[in-house]
């Protein structure tokens, strides 16, 4: 049975001047987490700013849920060394390096009220009733659960239960939280609007926050720092602007976004005002240029362009406007045109090998074209767009 | 004719089960229920509605010591398969992570079912008895001078049988209830400060109670019927309420058997109430 | 459809009735033969159809007996072996479980007032007259056994008519129950364990055999060798141990009462396994005993004694009677029946066990004379004995404990008994179990 009612959004002027954790930083130096003979992480080595938001992003499998449990002492450690903060924290239970977690599906106390799961952390520190009634309040009182204090988990909607699990982790006042997939049990709507409130937590709670999730959308809005993660590995660190728009690897560049994908092989280099630009030779289609400093002649290589920074042009149009050096041209015929709201989705099969594209128009501006289906057009797109991906 | 169908289709779906319900269970408790008002004269019992039976039962102080003793029985049984069983259950549950292997030490807690009474009676000779094993060792090992009497035919070895035949009855509802408990909520637990013991106070113990409460229910209806373990472990010399009934209907007295049989149903499901009051199992069902 | 003749549609018929009473045994086969057959030929075939359902206590559920009985008499034969009180509880209540009922005479006072049982017709009874005497009339050559207590078989041997419900005191033409075996039963001990001669009841409360004796956990005949036990020390008289009055009965639950919380006992049992076990795991040195038990002792290669003891010997005897559901041509297969227990075949089956055939002259021809000699005669045996399952129960040279037929069964002093105080006695002996 579920009340039909306003979700309750977090009331951050409740959060006490004293409430400031002393964030931590977090390092991982060369982490390796063996199960048998299978390397669940290998050789991490990473550096989270302390009171910064992380995102570690991947696949399912890629050892980012691993890697925050090991953080957080939730799992040994087969090689390396964690710091949070100076100290070395391998080998250290859970309480002791002043973490706390944010659990997938929220593993909250179905027997306890949510009160007494919010008190759950504090009644294990020890600490006294009267201090522990002061910050349970508190806390329900800054997610907004003051009046479901008595209730049970399974009286809760989602988002609010959502909201107990958050208040448990806080209340200890720990110095990294860590969240698995906090929002991934929430309907799309709810998502967006907690996505944003998680972001304004953390900057107000001023402490590290460490986050696991599958959902690019989700780790740009909320992060410092993104760490794309594959097959125990990292394959980039950086700003969400930075992965978005400089992806490094084929597999960053296929996670992260609509990128079109070619892969060839490094034919030159060539400098160049804008910067260092590469030739790479792909099968079958010809020669693309496209934007990167470390390619060397020879080696196999990628490069993608994402699917809204191309241009569609008729062949009439094409023919007049010619194609300058620093640009990418190939001819198309368009397969089908998929209409998903402001965005709207046109797949193309390349004439000369008929490998699949990916344009996308902002819809106001597709429907002042006249392109329909199986009709042959022309992409292009420059250099400067085009990331080259080394692996 | 679909409409009146439908209205009859789940009246029609259960009329089987409820008649084998009302035919085998329901009207034999009936049966009981009336023949404990009957007369009966040392060789044959009469259809009549008389309370003597039932006076007879609340008046003797037979009945009031059975009852006691019946009720020690239980107290016992069920201590030592909680203490036993608990941490049985929680060991299959949390530390053998193959369901074979779990599927496997169950096998094992079933095995006393194996085998029949009289081979079970037989078996516990060498282990308890004067010459058993257990004396044998105790004695080579100077720790006591004389061979303990009570191991065997005592009440201590009707607890013990007891224990050993029903222990699966209340390590398979904890078990269950164990296994339902999701691993992260004592990740989150730990995560959150709690001690080995605090995580089992706090959490693991709560959420198996209804377990405990199912467990305990098998064990009370289980332990309060008990006559053919009481006779065998107490060489006779042990009373309950079973076997009291057992006596009187081998004397053929089943008006007063009877009486004494639906006391013993009034009682038994009084403490089964009472669990139920203690502990709520309908998340388990 | 194909026309049938009517021959064979009652040949069909014949044989599904044939394939009921063979199979079925939750219903009595009641009206099966029903339809009467015009000639003799059709007689003899149909007897071949029936099958007689006996209930009885496991020692005389034999199947060596059913198969020599099916072979001889060409019917058949469906055995339940059951304990004494499941038998007596299905004579009483369920008539129509069985053809022929098996039990001890000691019954008799709670069976026949239900009626399931009818009177059997002496005169149908080939041997009945060489049936040991004391069965018959109550005389035993002046032996102790003639007066002795309890429900010695004679007094409920007799009914007083073709239809009654009432025991006859004096011989009639009508029988309750024609014998199959008895014994004389004592207390059996382990002479390596106990070091002496055992030859009193009294014995079983000497407190050098404290937490190692034991008695029957079945009131009637617990409390029947509690009586010899207490007669023997001094420490009570009976007026009539098979018939207790409730001050005797009191009495001797108190004795035994006190000897339960001095821990005389090791335990109280009730099955015939319980006693053999008890005795060769050594848990229990002295106890009252029934006869195969002892040679189930023996044949593990322990020794035992049963004892004969100076106050005499505790007797029980079992019979076989008819269903009152019997009739036309079941009825008559089961007087064959009977006819061909007493005829020696089953006397000497039952005698090479230990146990007392109804009328041993008969079964004398179907033993050897050492069998005879060491059984009947309390002579040592010339041979090893061997029972019918091929177990050697005595060596060359042994004899039998209490010697001749005539010194065993001459001294019963008692039988099982049911009492007039059958209903006090359980609630007293309920109330010896919880103290």
């Amino acid at each position: 049975m579920q009340d039909i009612q306003v979700e309750p959004v977090l009331t951050l002027d409740a959060v006490p001047e004293d409430f400031q954790a002393e964030a931590k930083g977090v390092s991982l130096r060369d982490v390796t987490k063996k199960y048998g003979s299978f390397a669940a992480v290998q050789h991490i080595t990473l550096d989270i700013a302390a009171g910064s938001y992380t995102c570690l992003l991947g696949p399912s499998g890629c050892g980012k849920t691993t890697t925050m449990r090991m953080i957080a002492g939730h799992e040994d450690i087969s090689a390396g060394d964690i710091y949070i903060g100076d100290t070395r924290v391998n080998g250290l239970p859970p309480t002791q390096r002043n973490t706390a977690m944010m659990f997938q599906n929220y593993a909250l106390f179905p027997h306890k009220t949510v009160w007494d799961n919010v008190d759950f952390g504090l009644k294990m520190r020890g600490l006294a009733i009267a201090d522990r009634r002061a910050r349970v309040s508190e806390m329900l009182e800054i997610v907004g659960l003051t009046q479901f204090s008595d209730r049970k988990p399974a009286q809760l909607s989602g988002g609010q239960q959502q909201r107990v699990a958050l208040a448990r982790a806080l209340v200890t006042r720990p110095q990294v939280l860590m969240l698995d997939e906090p929002l991934s049990a929430l309907d799309e709507s709810l998502r967006v609007k907690t996505r944003g409130e998680l972001r304004k937590l953390q900057r107000q709670f001023g402490m590290t926050f460490i986050q696991v999730t599958h959902n690019q959308d989700e780790a740009y809005s909320l992060s410092d720092q993104i760490v794309v993660m594959d097959h125990g590995r990292i394959d980039q660190v950086g700003t969400p602007v930075e992965i978005f728009s400089r992806p490094l690897s084929t597999f960053v560049a296929r996670f992260t976004g609509d990128n079109n994908i070619f892969a060839g092989t490094v034919t030159s280099t060539v400098a160049d005002t804008q910067g260092q630009f590469i030739q790479l030779e792909v099968p079958g289609l010809g020669t693309l240029l496209c934007l990167g400093d470390y390619g060397q002649v020879g080696t196999e290589a990628a490069c993608c362009i994402r699917a809204d920074l191309m241009q569609i042009k008729s062949l009439a149009e094409a023919e007049t406007s010619g194609c300058g050096p620093a640009t990418n041209r190939v001819t198309a015929r368009i397969t089908a045109v998929e209409f998903t709201g402001y965005v709207t989705r046109v797949s193309l099969a390349i004439e000369r090998n008929g490998m699949e594209v990916l344009y996308k128009a902002r819809t106001p501006d597709w429907l002042t074209t006249s392109f329909a289906e199986g009709q042959t057009v022309v992409l292009d797109w420059a250099a400067a767009d085009c990331v080259f991906l080394s692996h | 004719m679909s409409a009146t169908w439908k209205t009859f289709k789940p009246y029609a779906l259960i009329t089987p089960q409820t008649l084998v319900f009302l035919l085998f269970l329901v009207f034999p408790i009936v049966m009981i229920g009336v023949v404990s008002f009957w007369e009966f004269t040392g060789y044959s019992m009469v259809p009549a509605f008389t309370l003597d039976n039932y006076q007879g039962i609340f008046t003797s102080d037979v009945t009031f010591k059975t009852y006691l003793n019946t009720f020690k029985f239980l107290g016992l049984v069920w201590l030592a398969t909680l203490l036993i069983g608990y941490p049985v259950a929680y060991f299959i549950a949390f530390h053998v992570p193959k369901l074979e292997w779990q599927i496997l030490l169950f096998l094992v807690c079933t095995i006393p079912f194996w085998t029949s009474n009289i081979i079970r009676m037989i078996s516990w000779v060498p282990l308890l008895g004067r010459e058993g094993l257990v004396n044998q060792v105790l004695l080579g090992g100077g720790l006591i001078q004389q061979p303990l009497e009570f191991l065997l035919y005592s009440d201590f070895a009707v607890v013990l049988g007891m224990v050993h035949l029903y222990i699966i009855f209340m390590i398979a509802p904890i078990f269950n209830s164990l296994m339902r408990i999701e691993r992260s909520l004592i990740t989150a637990a730990e995560d959150l400060g709690a001690s080995g013991l605090q995580i089992f106070k706090e959490v693991i113990l709560p959420l198996s109670a209804p377990g405990i409460a199912i467990g305990s229910i098998f064990i009370v209806t289980l332990v309060m019927g008990e006559f053919v373990t009481v006779r065998l472990m107490g060489g006779g010399q042990s009373a309950s309420v079973g076997k009291l009934i057992q006596t009187q209907i081998g004397s053929l007295q089943y008006p007063l058997a009877a009486a004494n049989a639906m006391v013993l149903l009034a009682v038994t499901m009084l403490i089964i109430v009472s669990v139920l009051r203690v502990l709520d199992i309908r998340k388990e069902l | 459809m194909g026309k049938f003749s009517r021959r064979q549609v009652l040949r069909t018929s014949l044989a599904a009735g044939a394939f009921l009473t063979a199979t079925r045994c939750a219903s009595a086969p009641k009206g099966t033969p029903d339809n009467p057959a015009p000639g003799p030929q059709v007689n003899t075939n149909q007897i071949k159809d029936v099958t007689l359902r006996l209930i009885g206590t496991g020692v005389s559920q034999i199947n060596d007996i059913r198969d020599k009985a099916q072979e001889d008499l060409g019917f058949k034969f469906d055995m339940r072996a059951l304990s004494t009180e499941e038998n007596n509880q299905i004579a009483i209540t369920q008539p129509d479980q069985y053809d022929i009922f098996d039990g001890e005479y000691f019954s008799l006072p709670l069976v026949v007032p239900s009626g399931n049982l009818q009177p059997i017709d002496i005169k149908r009874i080939a041997n009945y007259d060489k049936i040991v005497s004391f069965f018959r009339t109550g005389e035993f050559k002046g032996m102790p056994v003639e007066k002795s207590q309890g429900t010695a078989p004679f007094k409920v041997q007799y009914l007083t008519g073709p239809d009654s419900k009432e025991f006859s005191p004096t011989p009639t033409d009508y029988a309750t129950l024609i014998p199959f075996q008895y014994n004389a039963d004592t207390l059996g001990y382990r002479p390596d364990l106990v070091g002496r001669k055992i030859e009193t009841w009294g014995e079983l409360f000497n407190p050098e055999f404290k937490g190692k004796t034991a008695i029957l956990d079945i009131p009637q005949i617990g409390i029947m060798d509690a009586a010899m036990v207490s007669e023997a020390l001094g420490l009570m008289t009976f007026g009539d141990k098979g018939n207790m009055t409730k001050a005797e009965i009191d009495q001797i639950i108190e004795i035994l009462k006190e000897q339960k919380a001095n821990g005389q006992f090791r335990a109280f049992w009730k099955t015939f396994d319980e006693s053999v076990n008890l005795m060769s795991s050594g848990e229990v040195v002295l106890q009252s005993m029934w006869s195969p038990a002892v040679t189930a002792v023996q044949a593990q290669g322990i020794e035992c004694i049963y004892a004969p003891l100076k106050e005499g010997y505790r007797g029980w005897g079992g019979g076989i009677g008819l269903s009152k559901n019997l009739e036309g041509i079941q009825l008559d297969a089961a007087y064959e029946y009977m006819n061909w227990m007493l005829d020696g075949w089953v006397g000497a089956f039952l005698g090479r066990q230990g146990y007392y055939s109804a009328a041993p002259e008969t079964a004398r021809k179907f033993m050897s004379a050492d069998e005879w000699g060491f059984w009947y005669e309390g002579k040592a045996a010339t041979e090893p004995i061997v029972d019918p399952f091929g177990k050697t129960l005595a060596k060359a040279g042994a004899k039998r404990d209490g010697g001749s037929f005539e010194e065993r069964f001459g001294n019963i002093v008692c039988w099982n008994s049911t009492m007039k105080e059958n209903t006090y006695l359980v609630q007293k002996w309920n109330e010896l179990i919880a103290s």
